[in-house]
């Protein structure tokens, strides 16, 4: 695989997507939900309504049990703990984040790329399919990334401006590290491929979004499931379930090399 | 389908729509595998192993522009002299901009070029990387005659250079104005050689003879130069048109029978019927070929 082709697509792709900032307005709709969202129902709503989560008695509950596997979450006031576990369940939306942004891009890339009928001059060069489908993915994958970076810098200071004191300590552990850091753009990278694979068997961007978007379902079933205390997800859960999106990822990459026929692409595209 | 194209020549393709040419193209390009057969450079087939070196030789005019909008008209060919691992990226796009009398326009999107500028800025692309050898498809498609005029200068230019070019088009007049040897195409490879040795080979040899007013009407010379070896003779108002078996040593007989009969010879030429009857009449139904 020839780095310098990798980069200078990657590049042609990042410059298009600039000039198409319309493309990542559902990441950015999406990010700026996943930061506001948590700190209207754990801090706005309540305190507009006067009602103190330090005395739901299921929340209590959930915390209690919650603060095995979290131990920081003991040494907290009632009402900070209830802030500071709600803030960290939060976390899981924006993993969801990075499989939009990234599904959104990369769907634009191969399908775009077909119907502006770019294709044909770009594999008339020497660039391997490998280097020109490593080269789409790395390129959405960045964007995606990047914006979910940004919106978690902007979580993290409105968890400090507006949560209770010792709230944002409680959400800066590995398990955070590992949930945002690693399996986040993992399952991105994930979504992304098989977005990837997809686009070069359809002909609608949008075909390709919603079928790899059902990646997100198994975030938001540990998402709900942990929210509403039927399982609680461990570090080690973490990262047993991001190694398993790590090997889907690869066997996506696989399938998405394999699946991209340049003979039925040339052929078939009119 | 079996053919060579040398340095310093001009192939043309020419075919009806769908007839294959683009896929021609496209495999001469390792774009895509022939089903049987194979693709040689220098003798070196087109493989897996072998495509991307073979393709990185090559500059591929593709049947429709496929220029990035979004992206200038510098950038636009930016990214392929890169890909090409070209030495000097920058120098080589300003080359084939000026080239193409393009590079005034560098800096706009290419979404706001006309149709005959982007196929300017697809055959400047093609060129970028000074491949040796070029496949083009319908390079003058879009193009205003004044603009064709400057492709076909730039494709003997680069002819003189020692290019190999492959040029796919049904523009009958374009291919007979630029290619050196043309091969007809419908599913197959119908004919292959020199336009004009395709006409002989087509219709034999046709000599002309103008004729000025005489005493005589015109009609009364078909005898005499029938008499005198002609065949499939025709008289096209003072103009005699006939078929000769011999290459050259017909022509004095058949002007001296002529004279001889009384009739005045304004000017006596080769009838060469044009590419186009030649195309015509090769892929009628049932046409012998070649």
């Amino acid at each position: 695989m020839n780095l310098d082709r990798i980069r200078v697509l990657m590049g042609k792709e990042l410059r298009e997507f600039r000039a198409s900032p319309s493309i990542l307005i559902p990441v950015l709709i999406l990010v700026v939900i996943s930061a506001i969202l948590p700190i209207l129902v754990v801090v706005v709503i309540p305190n507009a309504t006067g009602t103190s989560m330090a005395n739901d008695r299921a929340l209590h509950q959930v915390i209690a049990r919650a603060a095995t596997w979290m131990p920081q979450l003991a040494r907290l006031p009632p009402q900070a703990a209830a802030e500071a576990f709600l803030f960290q369940q939060f976390l899981f939306i924006f993993l969801i984040a990075p499989i939009v942004g990234a599904v959104s891009l990369g769907a634009y890339s191969v399908v775009g790329e077909k119907q502006q009928r770019t294709l044909e001059p770009l594999l008339s060069t020497p660039v391997s399919t490998a280097e020109l489908l490593v080269a789409k993915a790395l390129a959405a994958f960045l964007p995606a990334l990047a914006i979910e970076a940004g919106g978690l810098c902007v979580y993290a200071v409105l968890v400090a401006t507006i949560g209770s004191p010792g709230v944002l300590d409680v959400l800066l552990t590995t398990r955070t590290l590992m949930l945002v850091g690693v399996l986040g753009p993992c399952a991105a990278l994930a979504a992304l491929q098989a977005t990837i694979a997809v686009s070069s068997r359809v002909h609608d961007p949008r075909s390709a979004q919603q079928i790899a978007v059902l990646l997100v379902a198994p975030l938001m079933v540990m998402f709900i499931g942990q929210i509403v205390g039927a399982f609680v997800v461990t570090t080690p859960m973490l990262a047993a379930v991001t190694a398993a999106v790590g090997a889907l990822w690869v066997l996506l990459v696989l399938l998405s090399v394999a699946l991209f026929d340049r003979e039925s692409i040339l052929t078939r595209w009119k | 389908m079996s053919f060579t194209v040398q340095g310093g020549e001009v192939f043309g393709l020419l075919g009806p729509n769908g007839a294959g040419k683009t896929i021609t193209l496209r495999m001469l390009g390792g774009l895509i595998m022939p089903t049987s057969g194979s693709v040689q450079i220098d003798g070196r087939p087109f493989t897996r192993a072998t495509a991307a070196s073979l393709r990185a030789r090559i500059g591929f005019l593709t049947e429709t522009p496929g220029l990035w909008d979004q992206l200038s008209v510098e950038d636009n060919l930016l990214v392929y002299a890169r890909l090409f691992s070209v030495q000097l990226p920058g120098v080589a796009v300003e080359r084939a901009l000026r080239l193409l009398e393009l590079w005034d326009r560098r800096a706009d999107h290419v979404a706001l070029l006309s149709k005959g500028m982007k196929q300017k800025l697809a055959l400047a692309r093609s060129l970028v990387h000074n491949p040796r050898i070029l496949l083009l498809d319908e390079p003058t498609a879009n193009l205003d005659p004044q603009t064709s005029r400057t492709v076909r200068d730039l494709l003997h230019r680069l002819r003189g250079e020692g290019c190999a070019i492959v040029v796919s088009t049904h523009n009958l007049d374009e291919a007979e104005r630029m290619a050196d040897r043309v091969g007809l195409v419908s599913g197959r490879l119908i004919a292959v050689g020199e336009p004009a040795l395709l006409r002989r080979e087509v219709f034999g040899r046709r000599l002309r003879v103008q004729l000025l007013p005489s005493s005589r009407p015109p009609s009364d010379f078909v005898a005499v130069v029938t008499r005198a070896g002609a065949r499939d003779v025709r008289l096209d108002g003072t103009d005699l048109s006939m078929a000769l078996d011999a290459q050259d040593a017909g022509t004095p007989a058949i002007v001296r029978a002529l004279v001889d009969a009384g009739a005045e010879v304004r000017a006596v030429f080769d009838d060469e019927p044009s590419l186009e009857d030649v195309y015509l009449k090769l892929l009628r139904p049932g046409a012998a070929t070649a």
